[in-house]
């Protein structure tokens, strides 16, 4: 009886957010009627949105996650991105090159960026922003602030498709659980993750679990740089931090994805907070609405669920009382 | 060996400064060699130092808490365009000015409170008020503009466009920031809270109150700011301010404070640092490099400023 009602929770925490948004978004569609997904454009947005959102997320978290915070996550899915096109075109290779470029360009763009982390020993955040600017000014400089247009390469904008990213979601989801929960890298990074200097005391090596926590994050934003420019053909320049704004896309999805982690594994917990915000997504494209919007309501949205997460048990006092708490 | 020591860690200390003269004697050299209007150039970067010195004045009170503020460009742009509007509706440029202050102090406040009251962190609460105010912009422009700007005329401002002016607005923030920094309770309770919050508490102080007095200093440097902001370029566009929120934070650390705050904070960080980035930038102009090799020289000496200003700090452990 108490395990049945265990595994029932466990579905409740894992399913309510996802579910109760879907419902929500397929209202206000019909409210206004349209219907949320009535194309196959529509699904591909979707499940582009989810791949990308979900990549990224799993990137920003790792190393937040520890402490570390990264600005140039959204550099490095630029400057790789524009490694392999550039490759590409000029290689005339076709989109599987392109994406297996784009994701070792960010394994070693990453790599690089944990090992200036490691040498110089400043705090992350200060790293973080040099690197952004090192690697956007790169980005320009390779492409003399051109940019790189294949819009006309019908080979490289061929990658749209839902069976693409389905098949992306599932691999990148097996390989961050597996290497997170299944291998000696992974159980070092949880060690540091509660103790870092017990874990450094005990003998757990910490430079290379380190570097290897930025050559991943690289890698997957590898991935969301190849995402980006086969759907549009296209990669714009950013400088100034201008591929900062990357990373902020992240922060929804991995506090969702944070809630539902209570109940399952929590990188499958992102992967639900990345459907929740794609979601969301559809339904500003569908129901058009204004960008300013948008960003004041995902905003909102933000706030209000991190108000929730931090005020849960004074919450939980005033709905059912004290006694209904420790019950 | 103790003397020694002292006088490694003052020559640390000064890296910054020292850095700061480095860059304009590079600047006065090619300048000279490369024949420019030395005079002009360094209007220029006082004009183009000037907004990010006063706001990263202010935010040093934040960062001294070991917290940081990503939104204040974007609260500088909405005090701007507000106090661009306040002028176009009363035709008084004092009223744009306490529009820009009130403004910028009022959401600097929200997102203390905000923090504070519900126990959010402060750096979340600012990346989703960063939205808020981006898109704020957007709507204000929209509402109020003539197509996508919003422009005071420019001979309203012109009689305040020096760089006297200018130059007394940042000296008078930043004596008012300094002597609530090193010779008030203020600072010394920031500092403490910054370095040991936990030992800050149990001496019995309030970590709320000293986050809403960090904010409110900051928010008048953001309302000065983007006053300054409207003088220098009274047509207001969505770009205005848009680079000022990094750029602040690149300033603080590349004038030595660091980044987990406490008693090693220092408030003409700010000032050596946006003066430095603003020197460091017109060496690029100056050399005709290509921008985004300038920005990759630009981050590489500000990891070696940081790096070298931070010699001492030095872990067995990685820094998080």
């Amino acid at each position: 009886m108490k395990k049945g009602k265990k595994i029932t929770t466990k579905i409740l925490g894992i399913a309510t957010i996802p579910t109760v948004t879907f419902i929500i978004m397929i209202i206000l569609c019909a409210v206004n009627g349209v219907k949320l997904f009535e194309t196959t454009g529509n699904w591909i947005a979707f499940f582009r949105a989810v791949t990308s959102v979900m990549l990224t997320t799993f990137a920003l978290s790792i190393n937040l996650n520890s402490g570390r915070f990264d600005f140039s996550i959204g550099s490095i899915s630029l400057l790789s991105s524009i490694i392999s096109s550039t490759i590409c075109i000029k290689a005339g290779l076709t989109t599987p090159f392109m994406l297996s470029v784009s994701l070792i360009s960010g394994i070693v763009l990453g790599a690089l960026s944990g090992l200036v982390y490691v040498l110089i020993k400043l705090p992350p955040i200060i790293v973080s922003l040099g690197i952004a600017l090192f690697y956007e000014g790169l980005s320009f400089a390779i492409t003399n602030g051109y940019g790189v247009s294949f819009v006309a390469n019908a080979e490289l904008i061929s990658f749209p498709s839902v069976a693409h990213y389905l098949e992306v979601i599932i691999i990148a989801l097996c390989v961050i659980i597996i290497l997170f929960d299944y291998t000696r890298f992974g159980y070092n990074y949880r060690a540091l993750l509660s103790g870092q200097k017990v874990s450094v005391n005990m003998g757990i090596k910490e430079i290379p679990n380190a570097i290897g926590c930025y050559a991943i994050a690289g890698g997957l934003m590898g991935i969301v740089g190849f995402i980006s420019a086969t759907n549009t053909g296209n990669i714009q320049m950013a400088l100034n931090f201008g591929s900062i704004g990357v990373m902020f896309t992240a922060f929804l999805p991995m506090f969702i994805g944070g809630f539902i982690g209570r109940f399952c594994n929590e990188r499958i917990g992102y992967v639900l907070g990345a459907v929740t915000t794609a979601l969301i997504s559809l339904m500003y494209a569908r129901l058009d609405v204004d960008s300013s919007v948008q960003q004041i309501v995902t905003a909102l949205i933000l706030v209000g669920f991190l108000i929730y997460l931090n005020n849960e048990n004074k919450l939980k006092v005033l709905l059912i009382g004290k006694r209904g708490l420790h019950k | 060996m103790m003397r020694k020591q002292n006088f490694k860690q003052q020559v640390i200390n000064l890296t910054p400064f020292m850095g700061l003269l480095l860059l304009f004697a590079v600047f006065m050299v090619l300048g000279t060699i490369k024949d420019i209007n030395v005079a002009y150039g360094m209007k220029t970067i006082v004009n183009q130092s000037i907004v990010v010195a006063i706001i990263a004045t202010g935010a040093v009170f934040i960062y001294t808490l070991g917290s940081f503020d990503i939104s204040l460009g974007a609260s500088a742009a909405v005090s701007a365009l507000t106090g661009g509007m306040a002028y176009n509706a009363t035709g008084n440029l004092f009223v744009a000015f306490l529009v820009c202050i009130g403004l910028a102090v009022m959401i600097s406040l929200f997102n203390s409170i905000l923090a504070s009251v519900f126990n959010l962190p402060v750096f979340v609460t600012t990346i989703a008020m960063l939205s808020v105010l981006n898109a704020l912009v957007l709507v204000l422009i929209r509402l109020n503009g003539t197509g996508d700007e919003i422009a005071v005329p420019s001979a309203a401002v012109k009689p305040l466009d020096t760089i006297g002016f200018k130059l007394v607005v940042l000296i008078v923030y930043w004596c008012l920031c300094a002597f609530v920094f090193c010779f008030t309770k203020i600072g010394r309770k920031q500092k403490l809270l910054g370095g040991n919050p936990i030992c800050a508490k149990l001496t019995g102080i309030s970590d709320k109150k000293m986050a809403i007095i960090a904010f409110a200093m900051a928010g008048i440097g953001v309302g000065l700011g983007a006053f300054v902001s409207i003088v220098y370029a009274p047509t207001l566009t969505r770009n205005t301010a848009s680079s000022v929120g990094m750029d602040v934070i690149i300033a603080i650390v590349f004038g030595g404070m660091p980044v987990s705050g406490g008693a090693r904070s220092k408030i003409q960080s700010a000032v050596i640092g946006a003066f430095s980035m603003t020197f460091l930038s017109q060496i690029m102009t100056i050399l005709n490099l290509n921008s985004g090799i300038g920005q990759m020289v630009k981050a590489a000496i500000f990891l070696l400023v940081v790096f070298v200003a931070t010699f001492n700090q030095r872990n067995k452990m990685l820094p998080r």
